[in-house]
């Protein structure tokens, strides 16, 4: 296959997909379309039961019986030939490690899908040594997945995926149900991922202070998709927050909050990275190398108005 | 309780000895046909020989006699039961009565030749399960052309039964601390069979979600692994030795 030089290719055409278990009335997903080009990196966002594990598991050609065209690198997904071709793009790395990881040791668990996709044994422990240096976990080879943390579950997870290089990953919930620490590492692992690979990600996620950090585009799905386009501009649409009962990232807030207080600056910032830019070129333009916060009446009005905004009332 | 029990079988798999260098899948051979060699005699000399091997082994082995003897004290008491059952109930020769109770000659004699039988077996799959990780054993089972469900089952069910213990543990911990008491009474039975019902849902819903990781990896009827097994020459003549003595018990 040659799909390099191809600038308009695309990993992943999804058009008018409809999806209903077979044990539910309603439909989980209505007419849906995305169109995902090569090495994007994609996160897509919506209030639970939106749909999204059920997209993803779609686009992994695991759920049969769907309504709609879902085409990968150009070939559709139907019948069971392109299924064993999809698993070869195609990785995902699910929300709980648990569901992921069912193997005796970590080394067989890593091992299983390269052994799966056929390759030889060599190969097959090359992979598994890179897949878990990757991640700095190369001590783990032999450990029972039950005696290690959830944090170094997921990673491990991760690395189950990594191990078969994947050319689309997706991605259920990476950064939920972690400590911190543990959230921290595996963002940057993500940021790492996107920089040094080719690879297209599509993330599922409820973590809006990471998605600036991880995606370049955000599909804000509930059954169908409601809106698309880059995390700014899905995050300034304070009418479209309101209707899809989404929150703005914590770094936006603040800024927000600091405008009140007479800090000027014309594109709210969106993450920590953005944050240092954004004031060091404030900073660095304004006269005396500083900048100027004050309260003046319209501060107390402002702060008001942005309380209401971001307020969630609980009433008997 | 399933969580600890688990976790202790592979506690002493990472000592040296020779039982533990014994290549696992020659070591299943050896001992599995020890095992059903000793099940079948009838006679009590080349039993407590059969007895006395298994101990020289379990020596061998460096594992901890305190560990083995706790690992063993549950299947005793049913061995113990057996005996007292035995002894008592074979009519025969009568060696004494008290009372209404009849010891007989013959009842002994199986008595003992069920408790010999019983240990010998019992110290073996001790020691084969003890001494090698589960994994090995497992993919030993494998290379062995052991059916692939079978090993399929062992092997979901060895990952599985630690994740379902705890989901177990933390439904009974979440009802403990709504003021549930484990009592014999109709409401707590009441309370255990619907988290047991739920813990059933549950189970079958991660089965699917396993299912589908599972084929998300490429998965399709058959887990392929990779092991480091090398059967040395020192593998192959003890191998040759346990079935030569398995077989001698017979002669």
């Amino acid at each position: 296959m040659s799909h390099k030089g191809d600038k308009k290719e695309y990993a992943v055409v999804v058009r008018n997909l409809s999806f209903r278990y077979s044990n539910q009335d309603a439909n989980v997903l209505e007419s849906v379309n995305l169109d995902i080009k090569r090495g994007e990196k994609v996160a897509i966002v919506g209030p639970n039961g939106a749909g999204k594990t059920t997209l993803l598991l779609n686009i992994n050609g695991i759920l049969r019986g769907y309504e709609g065209y879902i085409e990968i690198f150009g070939r559709r997904i139907d019948g069971r030939r392109s299924r064993k071709e999809i698993v070869r793009d195609v990785g995902m790395v699910f929300q709980d490690p648990d569901d992921q990881l069912f193997m005796p040791t970590v080394f067989d668990d890593v091992a299983f899908g390269p052994l799966n996709l056929g390759l030889s044994e060599d190969e097959v422990r090359t992979r598994v040594k890179e897949a878990l240096r990757m991640l700095h976990i190369e001590d783990y080879e032999d450990k029972n997945p039950h005696r290690l943390s959830f944090g170094e579950r997921k990673k491990i997870a991760l690395a189950t995926v990594l191990a078969m290089k994947p050319r689309i990953l997706l991605l259920d919930e990476p950064t939920a149900n972690l400590d911190p620490r543990s959230r921290s590492e595996l963002i940057s692992i993500l940021k790492w991922l996107n920089e040094s690979n080719d690879f297209t990600m599509i993330i599922a996620t409820h973590d809006v202070n990471a998605i600036p950090d991880i995606a370049d585009r955000v599909f804000v799905l509930n059954r169908r998709i409601i809106a698309e386009g880059t995390p700014r501009e899905i995050f300034s649409d304070a009418e479209l927050m309101e209707k899809t009962n989404l929150e703005v990232p914590d770094v936006m807030k603040l800024f927000e909050l600091l405008r009140c207080f007479g800090f000027n600056c014309d594109e709210l910032p969106l993450s920590i990275d953005d944050a240092v830019e954004a004031l060091t070129k404030i900073i660095e333009t304004s006269d005396g190398r500083h900048i100027h916060l004050h309260i003046h009446e319209h501060t107390h009005h402002g702060v008001e108005r942005l309380r209401e905004r971001w307020k969630y009332e609980h009433h008997l | 309780m399933v969580n600890e029990m688990m976790r202790d079988v592979d506690k002493y798999t990472a000592l040296n000895s020779y039982i533990h260098r014994f290549d696992p899948r020659a070591k299943i051979i050896s001992f599995i046909s020890l095992i059903f060699s000793v099940v079948f005699l009838s006679d009590i000399r080349t039993t407590a020989l059969c007895l006395a091997v298994s101990l020289v082994l379990l020596i061998i082995s460096k594992i901890p006699l305190r560990f083995t003897l706790r690992k063993l004290m549950f299947p005793s008491v049913f061995i113990i039961f057996i005996f007292i059952a035995l002894s008592l109930t074979v009519p025969g020769e009568a060696l004494f009565r008290f009372y209404i109770i009849t010891v007989t000659y013959e009842g002994l004699y199986e008595g003992v030749l069920i408790v010999l039988r019983a240990f010998s077996a019992l110290i073996l799959a001790f020691l084969l399960v003890s001494t090698t990780r589960f994994d090995d054993i497992i993919k030993a089972l494998n290379s062995l052309r052991f059916p692939k469900p079978l090993t399929q089952i062992l092997m979901l069910s060895y990952r599985y039964a630690f994740v379902f213990s705890d989901e177990i543990e933390r439904m009974l911990t979440a009802m403990q601390a709504r003021g549930f008491r484990m009592e014999a009474k109709m409401h707590s039975l009441k309370a255990i069979g619907k988290a047991l019902g739920m813990l059933f849902v549950r189970c079958s819903e991660r089965s699917e979600r396993v299912y589908e990781a599972m084929l998300s990896r490429g998965y399709s009827s058959e887990i392929k692994t990779l092991s480091n097994f090398n059967m040395r020459a020192v593998d192959y003549v003890l191998c040759m030795l346990f079935l030569l003595f398995a077989v001698f018990l017979h002669w």
